[in-house]
Order: C-alpha cells, then sequence, then structure tokens
C-alpha cells in the first residue's frame, strides 16, 4: 500500500488555549472592525459622520462641573442594571447555566420592591433595606421553580427561565395598570411613587449611589471565584459535573444556591433601579436590560473583569445612541449600529478560539507532550 | 470445508467463501491493534470472534464495516478485492454491523429509525407508510417490534432488534453483532441467538463477537480466537472445550515473576462484608460480595467488564448507595459514609473512567491537584482557600508523578493524556493512606505509563497499604495480585492464591463456568 499524501492546505485549527490577553484583543479588534463597518455605512449613506462624532462626544463629555456631565450621570443610570443583571448571568455561567430570565426576575424585583415602598411608610434608609431584601426574595423566588428542576430533574434552565419572563411582565403590567395603578396622577400606566429614594451621588443631578453596588459586587465576585472553597466548587461542577460528584461535591445543591443568588441579583437589580431611577413600577420599568445584560456577561465569558468593562462600554454605546437620535438618525439605524457593534464582538471571540494553520493537517497540542 | 454431522449441519457454512480478509494490520498511534489477522468467513455460518478486551475483535470488525481503513492488509468480498473508504460503502456492498452502543435516535420512532438515511426511503412520506413499510421488512428478516412505538418505549432487546433490523433493511448479508449479549437478560439472549440462526439458515453470514464461552459455544458454527491483535486460530464448534478456548483466549501460562516480596500483613485494613447494590440500570450489579485485603496486599479482582467490578470500586469509595452489608475500613464502618469522609479516612480510587470523572478539564493542573483535599485543614479555612499552600502542593504532586505541564497553572485539558493519567494516578496514591483502589488503572496506557502505575500499586503495597486492583487485564491481575477474586455477574464466584492461580480456571469462572472450575473456588 501506498501512502496517501495529504495536499498542502490552509486551515483552522482550534486553539486548546486562549491566554486573557489574546482574548481582550481579538475583541477589540472585532468591535473596532464594526464600529468601522458602521461608520462607513454611515458615511456611504450620505450623513456626516465628523458632525455625528461630535454630537456624541458633547454629550458625553464633563461641562464645567461634574453636575454638566448629565451624559455621563444617564450613562451610569444606564449601566447599573445592565451590570448587576450580567453579574447575574454571568454567576450561573462559572457553572455552565444560563440564566435568561434575568429580564424577569429583574421585573419580580420592582415588583416586590414596590410592594414594599408604597404600602409602608418608614424612615429612608429602613424602607429602602426592607425593599432591597424584597427584591432579592422576589428575583430568587422568580427562578425557584427552574432552579429546582434543574437542580434535581435535569430540567433545562435556558426554556423554563426564558418562558417565565414574559410571565414577569404580565404580572407587573397588570398590577402597574390594575390593583396598584395611581388613581391620583395623571401618569395612568404606573403606580404610586415608592417612599423611598436612593440618594444621588454627591454634586451630580441624577447618578444614584446604586451605581457603585454593581463595581462592589464585581469585585466580591472575584475574590469569591478565586479564594474561596465555595467559588472553587461552583467552578469544579461547572467545569466536569461527575468529577465534581467524585470529589464529594452536593452538585444538585450547588446549582441550586447558584440559581438562587444568580436570580436575588437581578431581583436587587430591578429594586435599585426602580428606587433610582424610574421610582414607580411600570410595564416598561426595564428597556430590555435583562437581554443587554445577558449578551455583556456571554460575551465576557464569565469574567468580572471583562464584565465591568464590557457592561460599561455597552451602556455607553446605548447612551451615545440617544444622542445620535437627538442629532436625527432614526432609532431603527442606531439599533443596527448597536446590533453590528455587538456581532462584532461575537466574531472576534469566536475567532480566538482559533488559528490559521498550513500544512498537511496534523493535529497538533501545544505545550511539552509527555514522553511516550 | 463441509460439516459433517451435528444440530446445525445443514444451516452451518456451506462452503462457499463471501469474506476474506488477508493480513490485515492496523495501529492506533503506536499500539497495534491488529498484527496481519486473516479471517475468512463462509456463506451461512454464525463465525464467532472470541477474545479478551483488546484482543482486536472490535477492530477488526471495524475493518470489515469500513469504519477503520487498515495500514495494510486487503479485504475480497465474494473473490473479488474491495476497499471500503466509509461504512455506508461497506453496507453498500453488503456488510453491515450492529455497534454494542445503540445508535437509535430516542424520541423518534420504529419505523423512522429505520428509514432514516435509507436509500429507499421514498421521497413522499407519511407516517403510516413508513410503519407499513417497516412491518414488511420487519416480516421479511423475521423480527417483530410495534413500527409505531418510539425507541425510548422499547426494552434493550427491543432495540437491538430494531437496530438488527435496520442494518438487514439495508441489505446486508454479512452481519456483525459486537457484543450483542453484554446488554442482554439470559432471555433475550436466547430469542437472539434463535434469530441468529434462522439468518444463517436463509443465507446470511451472522459474526458474533463475544468473550462468553458457553454462547460461543452454544450459537457459533466456527469459531476464531485472537489475542493482543492476532490470530490464534480459527476452528469449526464442534468439539472445542471451554477449558481449551479458555486457554485460547488468555494464553499459555507465563512464568511467574517471583519478585521478592515481602509476605503480606494479616491485619485487614479493607472489609467489604455480604455488599450487595444496584448498578445504574436498577439492577442488582452486586449480590453478596465479600472480600477482605489486609495491609500490604494487594488483591487483583479479574473477570470480563460488566460483571461488577465497578460497582464495587464505587461502594468503597461511598460513590454508590450500599443496600445491603457493611464496607469496613481500618475498623471502622463506611458503609453509608459521603465520598470526603471516606477520601478522609485514607481510601483513595482511581475510577474505571478516569478522564470522565477524576478530572476537570478546564480547570488547572493546580485546581485538579487538589479536588480531592481542597478542603483539609491545610489548603482551607472554613471559608477560604490557603492559595499559596494548594499551589505547593500542587507542584509536589506534579514533580512527584512526573507530570508534565508548562505550570500548575496549565488548563489540565492542555496536558496530554499520558500526563493527565499521571496526575489523578499520582493525586490518588496520595489520598490512599490506608486503602487504594485501582479500577482498570493501565487500560489504554502506553508501555512507560503502565509500568510507572504498576510501580505506584506495589510501593502503596510496600507501605502498608490495602490494594484493591480491578481489571480486565489477566496478566496484570496475575503479576501483581497477592490473592485473586474472579467476579461474574455481581458475584465472587472463585479466589485464589498467588503461585496457586491458574490461568484456564481464572478463564473459565470468567466465563460463569463455575462448576468445571477447581475446587479452590469459594
Amino acid at each position: 500500500m501506498s501512502t496517501i499524501e495529504t495536499p498542502r492546505r490552509i486551515h483552522l485549527e482550534r486553539r486548546l488555549h486562549i491566554g486573557p490577553r489574546r482574548s481582550a484583543l481579538v475583541r477589540v479588534a472585532g468591535l473596532l472592525v464594526a464600529l468601522g463597518v458602521a461608520l462607513l455605512a454611515l458615511a456611504v449613506t450620505g450623513r456626516d459622520v465628523p458632525a455625528l462624532g461630535v454630537e456624541v462626544w458633547d454629550f458625553l463629555s464633563i461641562g464645567d462641573s461634574i453636575g454638566d456631565s448629565f451624559g455621563l450621570q444617564s450613562t451610569g443610570n444606564l449601566a447599573t442594571p445592565i451590570l448587576m443583571d450580567a453579574i447575574a448571568v454571568a454567576i450561573g455561567l462559572r457553572m455552565r447555566l444560563w440564566n435568561i430570565g434575568v429580564e424577569g426576575q429583574f421585573y419580580m424585583g420592582a415588583l416586590a420592591a414596590t410592594g414594599i415602598g408604597i404600602h409602608l411608610d418608614l424612615a429612608d434608609p429602613l424602607l429602602l433595606v426592607l425593599m432591597a431584601l424584597a427584591g432579592a426574595a422576589g428575583g430568587a423566588l422568580w427562578i425557584l421553580v427552574p432552579a429546582i428542576a434543574r437542580a434535581y430533574w435535569n430540567v433545562n434552565e435556558i426554556i423554563s427561565t426564558l418562558l417565565l419572563n414574559f410571565v414577569a411582565i404580565a404580572v407587573v403590567n397588570w398590577l402597574s395598570i390594575g390593583p396598584w395603578r395611581d388613581a391620583a396622577a395623571e401618569v395612568v400606566q404606573a403606580t404610586p411613587q415608592v417612599n423611598a429614594r436612593l440618594p444621588l451621588v454627591p454634586g451630580s443631578l441624577i447618578l444614584h449611589i446604586g451605581f457603585f453596588l454593581p463595581l462592589i459586587l464585581a469585585a466580591v465576585c472575584f475574590v469569591v471565584f478565586r479564594s474561596t472553597r465555595w467559588g472553587f466548587e461552583v467552578d469544579m461542577v461547572g467545569g466536569n459535573p461527575r468529577a465534581a460528584a467524585f470529589a464529594g461535591i452536593n452538585v444538585p445543591r450547588r446549582i441550586l444556591t447558584v440559581m438562587l443568588i444568580s436570580g436575588a441579583i437581578a431581583g436587587i437589580s430591578g429594586m435599585v433601579h426602580l428606587t433610582g431611577v424610574t421610582f414607580r413600577l411600570q410595564g416598561t420599568i426595564s428597556n430590555s436590560y435583562g437581554f443587554s445584560g445577558f449578551i455583556v456577561a456571554a460575551l465576557a465569558g464569565a469574567s468580572f473583569v471583562a464584565l465591568v468593562a464590557g457592561g460599561l462600554f455597552i451602556a455607553l454605546l446605548l447612551s451615545s445612541g440617544i444622542a445620535l437620535q437627538g442629532a436625527g438618525l432614526s432609532v431603527y439605524i442606531v439599533l443596527a449600529i448597536y446590533g453590528v457593534v455587538l456581532i462584532g464582538i461575537a466574531v472576534g471571540e469566536m475567532a480566538s478560539r482559533y488559528r490559521l494553520v498550513t500544512g498537511r493537517g496534523e493535529t497538533r497540542s501545544p505545550g511539552k507532550r509527555a514522553p511516550p | 470445508m463441509s460439516s459433517s454431522d451435528g444440530a446445525r449441519s445443514e444451516s452451518a457454512g456451506n462452503g462457499e467463501t463471501v469474506v476474506e480478509a488477508l493480513g490485515i494490520t492496523k495501529s492506533f498511534d503506536d499500539v497495534v491493534a491488529l498484527d496481519h489477522v486473516d479471517l475468512d468467513l463462509t456463506r451461512g455460518e454464525v463465525h464467532a470472534l472470541l477474545g479478551e478486551n483488546g484482543a482486536g475483535k472490535t477492530t477488526i470488525s471495524n475493518v470489515l464495516a469500513g469504519i477503520y481503513r487498515p495500514d495494510s492488509g486487503i479485504i475480497r468480498l465474494d473473490g473479488e478485492e474491495r476497499h471500503f473508504r466509509s461504512p455506508a460503502a461497506a453496507v453498500e456492498a453488503g456488510i453491515g454491523m450492529v455497534h454494542q452502543h445503540f445508535r437509535l435516535i430516542q424520541p423518534m420512532t420504529v419505523a423512522e429509525n429505520i428509514h432514516l438515511g435509507w436509500r429507499d426511503t421514498p421521497r413522499l412520506i407519511t407516517r403510516r407508510m413508513l410503519e407499513e413499510r417497516t412491518a414488511g421488512v420487519m416480516d421479511e428478516v423475521g423480527l417483530r417490534v410495534n413500527a409505531a412505538a418510539e425507541i425510548w418505549q422499547l426494552s434493550v432487546g427491543e432495540q437491538q432488534r430494531v437496530e438488527i433490523t435496520r442494518t438487514l433493511a439495508r441489505g446486508a448479508r454479512i452481519l456483525i453483532l459486537d457484543e450483542p449479549t453484554a446488554v442482554l437478560t439470559a432471555q433475550e439472549a436466547r430469542e437472539l441467538f434463535g434469530v441468529m440462526r434462522s439468518l444463517v439458515a436463509g443465507g446470511r453470514t451472522v459474526v458474533f463477537i463475544s468473550h462468553k464461552l458457553n454462547e460461543v459455544l452454544e450459537v457459533s458454527d466456527r469459531i476464531t480466537v485472537l489475542r493482543g491483535g492476532r490470530k490464534v486460530v480459527t476452528r469449526p464448534t464442534l468439539g472445542a472445550t471451554p477449558r481449551e478456548l479458555a486457554r485460547l483466549m488468555t494464553g499459555e501460562e507465563r512464568e511467574v515473576v517471583r519478585d521478592a516480596r515481602s509476605a503480606p500483613g494479616d491485619r485487614p485494613l479493607l472489609q467489604i462484608e455480604g455488599v450487595t447494590a444496584r448498578g445504574a440500570r436498577g439492577f442488582m450489579a452486586l449480590r453478596f460480595v465479600s472480600i477482605t485485603v489486609n495491609a500490604g496486599e494487594i488483591v487483583g479482582v479479574a473477570g470480563v467488564s460488566g460483571n461488577g467490578q465497578t460497582e464495587l470500586a464505587e461502594v468503597v469509595a461511598g460513590l454508590r448507595r450500599v443496600e445491603l452489608g457493611r464496607v469496613v475500613v481500618d475498623g471502622a464502618d463506611l458503609t453509608r459514609s459521603s465520598s470526603r469522609r471516606i477520601a478522609d479516612a485514607g481510601v483513595g480510587h482511581i475510577p474505571e473512567d478516569r478522564l470522565g470523572v477524576g478530572l476537570v478539564r478546564t480547570a488547572q493542573v493546580r485546581d485538579n491537584a487538589v479536588l480531592r483535599n481542597y478542603w483539609s485543614p491545610e489548603n482551607s479555612g472554613r471559608i477560604t482557600l490557603r492559595r499559596g499552600r494548594i499551589a505547593e502542593f500542587a507542584r509536589k504532586l506534579v514533580d512527584a508523578a512526573r507530570v508534565q505541564t508548562p505550570s500548575i497553572h496549565s488548563p489540565a485539558g492542555y496536558l496530554s493524556g499520558g500526563n493527565q493519567q499521571r496526575l489523578i494516578a499520582g493525586r490518588e496514591a496520595l489520598v490512599a493512606k490506608r486503602v487504594f483502589i485501582a479500577n482498570q488503572p493501565t487500560r489504554g496506557l502506553d508501555v512507560r505509563s503502565t509500568e510507572d502505575v504498576r510501580g505506584s500499586l506495589l510501593e502503596k503495597r510496600a507501605a502498608g497499604c490495602a490494594v484493591l486492583l480491578i481489571s480486565d487485564d489477566l496478566d496484570e491481575i496475575l503479576q501483581l495480585s497477592d490473592r485473586i477474586v474472579v467476579m461474574y455477574e455481581g458475584r465472587v464466584l472463585g479466589e485464589f492464591q498467588r503461585g496457586e492461580a491458574d490461568r484456564e480456571q481464572i478463564g473459565l469462572l470468567m466465563g460463569g463456568h463455575a462448576g468445571e472450575a477447581a475446587s479452590e473456588g469459594r
């Protein structure tokens, strides 16, 4: 028999290991390419790209005082729920669990907080704490059934959490224009204002202190997954549940806890947005923050550092979109730019897993290999 | 060749050779799986392929079925040389294989599974039409399964019939059955033998892969024995005895290596007392098993895989519930203790599916190194891990077990297979302060890694550990064990002291022939 020669060719080979620097660089490159494409498309269709740039710059830049930085402050308020929701998703992702129900848990957290906030009249700090607890409970309760089903009967959490989103939105709609509706105010489709508000960051007009919560939370998560037993166990379950069980870890219980924590964080996110920005519960309280957060977490690959950077960037992009709409771009074009950029990052993420190889197609693994 | 007498003579091979394989050689990396194997199949015969695990039975079948391409050697079909480029090409030519693990789609019906990817499937179909066609095919081949049932609703035996029907429907004249009885009850196996006989009566050829002697003797016309990738012999079944086949299968008795080893101690460190436990499918995988392992002793568990050995290891390691009986380690009853407590009591365990169960491939080497003791006071406080200590431990383990890795921070999946194995074996050896359970510890390893692992078992023995060695490889058992127990269908069928062990008797017991085995059996 003759040996068969494989022709030389160029092909893709999967990388076994991707360093954090490479992974970050490739994503940023994907992002820049996508932005370039979007700008080119705008230029080709006859928009004045430099003028649009100035518009965005004016919106975001800090004026004479911090109080003038309205654009940045609203970006911060926008980043808060996105980051909180992203953290909620990322905690699940450490265990390869996809909580697609953060939007619904956000709604239920806001709803539970509203229940306390419109019916009790206590001192602000006390009421805020109670509302936060209620928000956490609301979010956790909303994921309880999917979590139990996943932990003990291995029911796919993607579908169950996703579907509960629609139920949550419907419940909030019904309450805010039904039993809890503010009869006195002209606002028809919302509850009365809650009796407590998050304080503003000193010197700012609209940025509330809730903005710091996701930053602190991300740092806590970073430490938990770096140096605690619990974080280690969650990572091991995520990597290989059978090996985790072999090491004596109670896998179902870890799944249950992680999902409940994820839901609770999403619920607190709803409470923070309620008490920091909207003050009233309404059917449109979330502007798809849950889904934006989901995208951030998925693109950040469950790394809490990348998550914060990504969440802030997405918020910046979204609020630039507001400025662009002010400059006369239609909302659809703005959304299209947003989509193109996300796709660019996602493509970069995929691309970072492969490398181009020329040659005979032998699979090599990098690094030292054991002698046979 | 013409069969002379016996009950099967009418249907047995009529001498017309349909398949001839000559000098088939196949290697995987450096492992030679088949070494110049010749095989001829005649029309109308049940041809048994007999051999231990790793003898090459499945590999030669995969070559015939077009799944592997041989490195050298030729295959002739009806006297014409053929090179199958794919399983589809082999099926086209009339060779079909039913694998040990069925390739059926569980939520689809029998009729849909049979028609899936079949050239004769009409372009426009209705459910009814598929079911009628299926019923027709089943009548033709003489098998009956409800065509409208979904696969998951069927018993394993029925699923196997669907597989066989699917293969026959595609025109297979030569049907290869890979360990078909491994998943069947005795009753189902008997029915399958009936099916096999009627297929060959109809002029087809059946290749029957097994390592169960009595089955081979019962159903086959000719037997080819393989050992270590080579063909030992092809002979008519008529006149063969279990004793002779066992000897052919396991090889001539080798000179027992008389290594200078101390006598084992007499302090029992591991006592398994009348343990009964269920397997993954719910049936009793262990029935009143009692084994004692003393300090400084290696007890080898011989047996064909799937006879309760893995469940035995899991029971001792606390990974499987004990229904009846006790597991005692150094005097302490650990029968229903958590796996973590059992590890703390000094029981190390190399699991059968080492890479699937023993390793988190996405996690760092460091994290895998402490997978079985990260909770210990040296490595962790109540809440936080002692990262410095853990890294130190991992470095020591990597050095001691000679794991070659760029760094302890590399993901474990980044290591070569042999190094992943060394990492697991080294870690479990450190856990095993009293008892070391090694389940197929050298399966799939190259020569050098095998020697390393065997060396570590002997070291643990010298250090006064009780070692329970489970292996398919009889040579390994004979070489390392102070005492050998043979398991068959969840029971201990016999026990031998080192030196008294008789390869042939062990082979018979492994095949379930308790009656013919010698009196050592207890």
